[in-house]
């Protein structure tokens, strides 16, 4: 199956005979054209904030270009990354994306081997339902989970809010239902001879899976692992209502609440500290872009 | 002065006694407390309220702990709300404005810590009385951090050059101000004196859009014409001659403000006048300690100073900061202990010292302190911050009852009201009809 | 379950081949339904009783004392500033995601006729605005759209053209809200249009162009058709999460101004936690859902069969 996913990664459509290659050069320019016009679109704001990290606050203030840098300074990325409290911010953050993804991706790639390939009664409704969970907003969902979550705390004792891991409880129900979604695709697209096979060489369901279906899927494992990383890396009303404590709160969050004083913004270091947030998935994405693709590629066509 | 000062001093007395002696030794508190209070903007305003805090909890050997909430993203209020849905959380939860008495149900009464203190620092102002009290009984301790007014804030330089008016003659730093200037001080002076300022390229930065900033100003305007959106009673009394008055006076006086107001929100005021565009804002000392830092230049033209008077007197936008008690608190003796001591005349004058005099605490024997006229440049530009005289500190919406005025505030009824009639093309009679239906919905029990 | 166990443990009788394969297959159902046990369980406590413990305060009065049944709909319906909501959210939502799937479908086609080895780092470009946390990101754009110090104002500025009140005007503030929101989703559609551009096998192109057949038909009669299934999850995914889209206009506009950017969230929002009537903020939360409901069975149905079909 690893070989599907080089397939598609060597598919790209290079030379293609030498017939039309005056057509494709002109298509390859247009197409430079238009991506460099998307490109500008797209990293404006990235730029922006690159630029307006470099400087001070009263240069933020004077009435000079907003794009050009006079007086460059390192000072917001030197004060945010010897600052303690920024620090922790990025351990809790990568912290709960890190047992995020790990307690998605054990509960997903079970529930889409088992949807996939198993049936069980119900499991079409299922299948298809998990998907519906996204329509139930978190606007709405989190007051009645801080109200669940109190009620554990007088039954347990254990206090759950106000704690960087009952993230790790709250995000896996905006991270499974994708990543189930691609793991069914990716598993149904493994052709069934695979595991008829191997079940009658004795094999058991689970030595199945952790054998063979989670080898040949791995493309497919990391494209999900690395939606559920940037999802939980993003999240924003969940950890705003649940963690308070400033050694409990997640990046986002912190960065918008500590960097900003009342009605005073702190820019420079709001956009270093989203610039610094920012890092970890784009070094991920950087690394890992071409397993994502060919993921996605197998994952998310079949369905 | 006299008066106040003679109560200081009665006070001192009473207070040495205090620290002796009652309240605080006798509840015993002992125990764990933790409290969520307001993230203060000031740098070092927290480290200040932690060391008095810690200071309270040594003494009394409560184990003590103190979370920062800041009302960015609507942190404060998301927290408000969901502790007091699920009954769990913190014992002692700063609440701005309309917080403390729509939690009504969910705190715990404070009638003896109010006593005491009242007692200790004098009547507690209209406004923090409206917000804190319900039925009789008092919801939440007035806070000291927070608490703020809503001032206009103006360019000395801008103001001389192209208004003709000296605002460090007419209200001078240290003593009384100009009586005749300050007599001629009306809204309709200042809305001449926006018009000036705009045609000069310094247009006032009044918001119109939805957030705080914007209603609080639009609220003392409407106060100071006596026009009331729902009376006292709960009557709808939007089709009066006042309502109508201060519309047409706010369509002028729209006109005549900075481009793009309505879509203001608590930031962009500041921003306005620390790029040194304009020439007023209406807003706590953040925009002038924020200039001071980036915009020295411009900060040093600044000068605090009391709103406009109306017809029916000054008004002043005032915001009341809580401290509120949970009814599911398991430690109510420990927090009415730490609230009554970080609310005494010492502990006071250190918070508001350690705001560099943002904060205006609500007892009024509590505003004479030494910091507002020590703040500069320009030396006592904050002496006229904490109001005096003739100043009437009101919330918008108010005299309505809190769950109405609440919505009122909250949906930026008043600002819409002003940027539709003014900006929006509509006659006043549909202006009137929209918004009595708009208030029409927020009668809902 | 218990009864299936039960039955598993007794053996079936030898040589009969169907009973076996019966009880086979209930083993296999068996061990498939612990497996998805967790999800199921997540899904259940996190999500649908939460859920339904929203629904139950969505009938309750303002104070949260007495019940109103379906009182705070119908008290909802008769409100214009509700109806205002519903057609902003639609804008919105419907606006927003088709300028996300053109766009994401328009650069994955450029990014597909780039030789192998250059399109790495353009990808990596392209994605960048996924990849940054929106509460960040937003910032930026209110930055870059601020009255006093917007950056593109200074850019017009220097062309003589005036200041673009972003979020000052109601069109404007509208455009600048979709704009951030396309900003941040297109590339999420891109990057799956790309994935799926890739797995259109390239002899059915060599064909359709052995039948002279145009760029527009080609798109017409083999792209679109091959990719129809992603195209329908994306859309519809992204749909649901614009719908419910909370963040960008909370911090662009807050809803202003006059209320013209106000969506489902941030209004529930104002009504429910900033207005204390959170009965009332859940209404408003949940009305969307048997729309969004109903359109997503649809979709996911004709999803499914199609995959059952390959």
């Amino acid at each position: 199956m690893t070989t599907t996913a080089q397939t598609y990664a060597g598919a790209a459509p290079s030379a293609r005979g030498g017939s039309i290659t005056r057509n494709r050069r002109k298509v390859l320019i247009l197409s430079y054209v238009f991506l460099v016009l998307f490109v500008i679109f797209f990293l404006t704001p990235p730029l922006y904030m690159f630029i307006t990290s470099l400087k001070t606050s009263a240069e933020i203030s004077a009435e000079v270009s907003p794009w050009w840098v006079f007086s460059p300074t390192l000072a917001n990325y030197i004060q945010l990354l010897t600052s303690p409290v920024y620090l922790t911010f990025f351990r809790n953050s990568i912290l709960v994306s890190t047992f995020v993804v790990a307690i998605t991706m054990v509960v997903s790639i079970l529930a889409a081997f088992s949807l996939a390939r198993m049936k069980f009664w119900g499991s079409a409704t299922l299948a298809t339902g998990v998907f519906l969970t996204y329509l139930i907003p978190d606007t709405l969902l989190f007051i009645p989970m801080f109200k669940t979550f109190a009620f554990l705390h007088d039954l347990t004792g254990i206090e759950f809010i106000n704690h960087w891991w009952v993230l790790v409880i709250i995000y896996p129900t905006l991270t499974i239902p994708f990543c189930t979604w691609i793991m069914i695709g990716y598993f149904s697209s493994i052709p069934k001879e695979l595991d008829e096979a191997a079940l009658i060489d004795g094999a058991s369901y689970m030595q199945l899976l952790t054998k063979i279906f989670v080898p040949v899927a791995l493309p497919g494992i990391i494209a999900a692992a690395i939606f559920a990383f940037t999802v939980s890396w993003a999240q924003f009303l969940y950890p705003l209502a649940f963690t308070t404590s400033t050694d409990q709160l997640v990046l986002p969050v912190g960065i918008v609440t500590t960097l900003i004083k009342g009605d005073v913004f702190n820019w420079g270091q709001i956009m270093t500290g989203a610039l610094l947030g920012a890092a970890p998935p784009l070094i991920l994405y950087a690394f890992l872009m071409d397993y994502y693709i060919a993921g996605l590629t197998a994952g998310a066509t079949k369905g | 002065m006299r008066e106040l000062q003679s109560g200081r001093r009665r006070f001192m007395t009473i207070a040495a006694g205090l620290a002796a002696a009652p309240y605080v030794r006798t509840s015993r508190a002992a125990g764990t407390l933790n409290i969520g209070v307001w993230d203060h903007w000031v740098p070092g305003a927290n480290a200040v309220f932690t060391g008095l805090c810690n200071e309270w909890a040594a003494r009394e050997k409560v184990e003590l702990k103190i979370d920062f909430i800041t009302t960015q993203g609507n942190k404060l209020m998301l927290t408000i709300a969901s502790e007091a849905q699920a009954g769990a959380g913190h014992d002692v939860l700063a609440m701005p404005t309309f917080w403390a008495t729509g939690h009504e149900r969910h705190l715990e009464p404070v009638d003896d810590v109010m006593a005491t203190l009242i007692k200790q620092n004098g009547k507690v102002v209209d406004v923090v009385e409206y917000l804190g009290r319900q039925d009789g009984r008092w919801l939440a301790v007035p806070a000291t951090p927070g608490s703020q007014i809503k001032p206009p804030c103006g360019r000395i330089d801008l103001f001389k050059k192209h208004v003709g008016l000296d605002l460090t003659k007419m209200y001078p730093a240290g003593h009384a101000p100009d009586a005749s200037l300050a007599d001629r001080w009306t809204w309709d002076t200042f809305a001449t004196a926006a018009e000036k300022c705009r045609q000069a390229g310094h247009p006032f930065g009044l918001g119109l859009g939805q957030t705080t900033d914007s209603t609080d100003w639009v609220g003392a305007l409407f106060a100071a014409y006596g026009a009331e959106l729902v009376d006292a009673k709960g009557e709808i009394r939007v089709r009066t001659d006042a309502v109508r008055e201060v519309l047409e006076f706010a369509k002028r006086l729209a006109h005549a403000l900075a481009p793009d107001v309505s879509a203001w929100d608590d930031a962009s005021n500041n921003k306005w006048l620390i790029s040194g565009k304009g020439a007023l804002i209406m807003n706590p000392p953040s925009a002038w300690a924020v200039a001071k830092r980036d915009a020295p230049k411009v900060a040093e033209q600044l000068w605090t100073f009391p709103s406009p008077k109306g017809p029916k007197g000054r008004v002043q936008p005032g915001l009341p900061f809580y401290w509120g008690i949970w009814k599911f608190s398991r430690n109510k003796a420990a927090a009415k202990s730490l609230l009554t001591y970080l609310s005494l005349r010492p502990q006071v004058e250190k918070l508001v010292n350690g705001s560099g005099g943002f904060d205006i605490p609500g007892f009024s024997g509590l505003r004479d302190f030494g910091i507002w006229s020590r703040e500069g440049p320009p030396k006592g530009t904050l002496y006229n911050y904490p109001p005096r005289s003739d100043q009437i500190v009101a919330i918008a919406a108010a005299p309505a009852p809190t769950a109405i005025a609440n919505q009122i505030y909250a949906q930026g009824t008043l600002p819409k009201m002003v940027a539709r009639y003014a900006f929006g093309g509509e006659s006043l009679a549909r202006t009137l009809d929209r918004t009595e239906s708009e208030l029409e919905g927020m009668m809902r029990t | 379950m218990s009864v299936i166990a039960h039955a598993d443990r007794i053996q079936a009788p030898p040589g009969a081949a169907v009973r076996r394969r019966k009880s086979f297959l209930r083993r296999r159902s068996t061990v498939a339904f612990f497996m998805a046990l967790p999800l199921i369980l997540i899904v259940a406590l996190l999500v649908l009783y939460p859920a339904s413990y929203a629904v139950y305060l969505s009938t309750l009065n303002k104070t949260m004392e007495r019940f109103v049944g379906f009182g705070n709909f119908l008290f909802l319906f008769k409100r214009d500033s509700f109806w205002m909501v519903v057609e902003q959210s639609v804008i919105f939502a419907v606006t927003a995601v088709l300028f996300k799937a053109v766009i994401g479908l328009v650069v994955a086609h450029f990014v597909h006729n780039l030789p192998a080895k250059g399109q790495r780092k353009w990808r990596g470009m392209l994605l960048v605005p996924w990849v940054i946390p929106p509460a960040m990101s937003t910032l930026a754009w209110l930055w870059l759209f601020d009255p006093s110090y917007s950056a593109f104002n200074w850019i017009f500025a220097h062309f003589g053209i005036d200041p673009v009140p972003w979020l000052g005007n109601p069109y404007w503030a509208r455009f600048a809200v979709i704009l951030v929101n396309v900003w941040v989703g297109a590339p999420f559609f891109m990057i799956m249009y790309l994935a799926a551009l890739k797995s259109v096998p390239d002899q059915l192109y060599e064909a359709a162009e052995i039948d002279g057949a145009n760029w527009f038909q080609k798109l017409w009669y083999v792209t679109l058709p091959m990719m129809r299934n992603i195209i329908s999850i994306t859309v519809l995914f992204s749909l649901i999460v614009t719908f419910a889209n909370f963040d960008i206009v909370r911090v662009l506009t807050n809803g202003g101004p006059l209320d013209q950017t106000q969506v489902f969230a941030t209004w529930a929002f104002r009504l429910g936690i900033e207005s204390n009537d959170i009965p009332l903020g859940a209404s408003v939360s949940l009305f969307m859902f048997p729309v969004l409901a109903f359109a997503a069975i649809f979709i996911l149905r004709d999803i499914n069969r199609r995959g059952n079909e390959a």
